[in-house]
């Protein structure tokens, strides 16, 4: 990403924006299949019931908070591997 | 002005220096996916009994994180091996190694 003159960073910036909208599509999806499967099995109500619902909103934000904690962890690897050069060469 | 300095090597086109930030914006993404996916399956039980991650999950979560780093790691240690085994070429291959 370093050279890369000011019209080739907003070309790349409009591109990772729409990339970002994918990707958030994707988490979004994923989430529900995620959240669907482990809270809703029980068919014998049309709506979601309360024990459903407090499920989906606890997988939420613990899908957030676990999301959060492997980006701090994934930050901190990036950094580390800035730093030093891979081993084994 | 590439013609002034640009022989010898060639230079990147822009769509080529812009595909290649992209191709590493994606690569680096995907290892984020992968990695949540797999330690949220490992650490974070499916019951959903509480929203926020208690302190067993989040300990398992930081050494599952370290684990996947260090596999991801030994794997292309391993691959850069048995590639350098066979026949030597070691250009190109697996790009890993120094993401």
């Amino acid at each position: 990403m370093e050279g890369l003159t000011a019209s080739e960073q907003r070309e790349f910036q409009a591109r990772m924006e729409r990339k970002q909208m994918k990707e958030f599509m994707g988490m979004f999806s994923g989430l529900v299949n995620h959240c669907f499967d482990s809270c809703v099995d029980d068919f014998t109500t049309k709506s979601l019931v309360q024990r459903e619902t407090g499920c989906v909103t606890r997988c939420v934000k613990k899908f957030m908070a676990g999301s959060e904690r492997i980006g701090q962890r994934f930050q901190e690897q990036q950094a580390q591997m800035m730093n030093q050069p891979p081993p084994g060469r | 002005m590439s013609s002034m300095f640009g022989f010898g090597r060639p230079q990147p086109s822009s769509a080529e220096k812009i595909a290649a930030a992209e191709q590493e914006m994606d690569l680096v993404t995907d290892m984020f996916n992968k990695l949540q996916q797999a330690c949220m399956k490992k650490c974070v039980p499916r019951d959903y009994r509480e929203g926020d991650l208690h302190k067993g999950e989040a300990v398992c979560i930081d050494r599952c994180a370290s684990k996947f780093f260090d596999v991801q790691m030994k794997i292309s240690e391993l691959l850069q091996a048995e590639a350098q085994a066979k026949g030597g070429a070691t250009g190109g291959g697996f790009g890993l190694g120094g993401l």
